[in-house]
């Protein structure tokens, strides 16, 4: 690749599972090149290993064997936002935001006005004190993204985190999230099911094979930037999502 | 909000394999060995300690005996056959009290988690009996049994009956709706969703009580021989003691230990090989 600066760059990366003999297999090898800025979507068969290769970016699970590099300013860049949320009950929704902060020992009140910026950014402003509890999914997965944002990562890591949502406020986070990251320009690397969420977000669809998973496939969604989820209605779009269906079919099918 | 990055400050974090990854068949054999010698090792540098502290007199070894002393006594105890009746006579009424409480517990916590009715008329008063020191009971235990095995074997079936009972209650309590209403829908019987349902579905929590109260009954059954036998551990323990035989006391205390960790230990194996779905409780209890 021409970027001879890249944000995260992996090489042979594997991961295995238990010790022989009942070893799995589940990633790999895997090479990955993300370019400071970009937004790369990762969508793959159930078990493919998308989550283990986020969770090694994260810094949360070692691989088998290869590397992975970030270049990086800071000792943790990285957030993570779950596909559970991940938020904790027992803090109110702006303490989750500033959860990030705290642990960064970020003076409290400079914490605290940069909660308040995201909530508001996320329409939340009206919850700071509610608990997560009293939230709907779609809130809860706001307050998620705010804590991840808050600490204005230089590596944004989201695993599948609009998967346990229904359908239309999928499609009402995808775009709210688009806006976000057309302004921020956050390294993003996006694990998906759903093809469509991958071509409306990603600069950049990478399809990986069933387990032990490798990348086959690499796609750029012919959509300029700043766009909106309208693209769902262009045949750029219907075209793209078949071709890369019919790639994902032939993994998805079990063996 | 990432502002454009100076290539000066920036450096390169690497994620790699670690030693576990790099060798996992070696570090996990290393960290077997490291556990099961940590395991050994303490308690032996303990009763180390302790007989060091006795041959050097730190230590009164009248009042505490070294350990080499205890064993060499218990061995003779063992061997002349004197120990025998004692850890026999503890055992049966262990096992009997906690038969007996097991079985009485779990099914009134069954009946009690399923049965809201019947759970409102039990829950306060067995609340009530729940908090009461339950070797207090063993007067009223001796008015009706009289002094044989009686009093020690409802003792100790009252006591497991509590744990027992409230885990099982809580279980069946728990268990989500949806795996009710999924065996509601298809016409189950009661019988049949006990069966296919609630007791699969609350086995593994009842078992945790059951393995805490299989060392409470150890517990309670010493102190009880204590007060209101004439064998049995507990008597062997404090007889011994105003005999000023403090190595036979120890030897008793230490059957007592190995015979508390032999059968919560035998409880734990049975969960396991009753319920093969359940992540393995490794816990130790709060006994």
């Amino acid at each position: 690749m021409g970027d001879p600066h890249p944000k995260l760059h992996a090489t042979e990366l594997t991961r295995t599972f238990g010790r022989a003999p009942r070893a799995v297999e589940a990633l790999g090898p895997v090479g990955l090149t993300i370019a400071p800025g970009e937004f790369v979507c990762l969508v793959g068969p159930s078990g493919c290993g998308k989550s283990t290769l986020l969770r090694i970016a994260a810094g949360l699970l070692r691989p088998s064997t290869g590397r992975l590099e970030i270049r990086t300013t800071s000792p943790r860049p990285a957030a993570m936002i779950f596909q559970d949320y991940g938020i904790y009950d027992w803090k109110t929704v702006r303490a989750n935001v500033r959860f990030g902060l705290d642990i960064q020992r970020v003076p409290r009140r400079e914490a605290n006005a940069r909660a308040d910026t995201w909530l508001a950014r996320m329409g939340l402003a009206d919850f700071a004190q509610a608990y997560p509890a009293t939230l709907s999914g779609g809130m809860r997965q706001r307050v998620a993204i705010a804590r991840a944002l808050a600490v204005e990562p230089e590596l944004l890591l989201m695993d599948e985190p609009f998967a346990a949502l229904d359908a239309q406020l999928r499609m009402i986070l995808q775009e709210e999230l688009l806006e976000l990251t057309q302004t921020t320009r956050t390294t993003t690397l996006f694990v998906t099911h759903s093809l469509e969420e991958a071509i409306v977000l990603g600069d950049r669809v990478l399809v990986m094979s069933a387990r032990p998973g490798r990348i086959i496939a690499e796609q750029r969604p012919p959509f300029p930037r700043p766009r909106t989820g309208d693209i769902r209605s262009t045949p750029e779009f219907t075209t793209l999502k078949s071709e890369l269906w019919a790639l994902l079919r032939k993994e998805a099918v079990p063996a | 909000m990432t502002t454009v990055t100076k290539p000066s400050a920036e450096s390169l974090l690497v994620r790699r394999p670690g030693p576990q990854e790099l060798h996992p068949v070696r570090t996990h054999r290393r960290r077997r060995a490291l556990e099961l010698a940590l395991a050994a090792a303490v308690p032996l540098l303990l009763v180390l300690l302790w007989q060091l502290a006795a041959s050097q007199a730190w230590i009164d070894d009248r009042v505490y005996p070294a350990p080499s002393t205890i064993l060499a006594d218990g061995w003779d105890r063992a061997a002349a056959g004197d120990l025998w009746p004692d850890v026999w006579a503890t055992l049966k009424r262990v096992l009997a009290g906690y038969a007996v409480g097991t079985a009485a517990g779990y099914v009134l916590g069954l009946l009690m988690g399923s049965l809201p009715l019947v759970r409102a008329a039990l829950e306060p008063l067995l609340d009530a009996l729940y908090v009461v020191p339950k070797l207090a009971l063993l007067p009223i235990f001796l008015n009706m049994f009289g002094l044989g095995e009686g009093p020690q074997v409802a003792l100790v079936a009252v006591t497991v009956f509590f744990f027992v009972w409230i885990s099982t209650m809580s279980a069946v309590i728990t268990v989500p709706l949806g795996h009710r209403d999924a065996g509601r829908v298809f016409g189950a019987s009661p019988w049949q969703m006990f069966h296919h349902v609630l007791l699969p579905a609350s086995l593994p929590q009842v078992l945790v009580g059951a393995r805490i109260a299989a060392g409470v009954a150890v517990l309670v059954i010493v102190a009880s021989e204590q007060i209101a036998a004439t064998n049995g551990l507990g008597h062997l323990i404090f007889d011994s003691r105003a005999l000023f035989q403090n190595d036979v006391m120890f030897v008793g205390i230490v059957c007592v230990a190995a015979l508390g960790v032999l059968f919560s230990e035998l409880i734990r194996l049975v969960g396991r090989l009753l319920t093969p779905w359940a992540p393995r409780d490794r816990g130790r209890g709060q006994s």
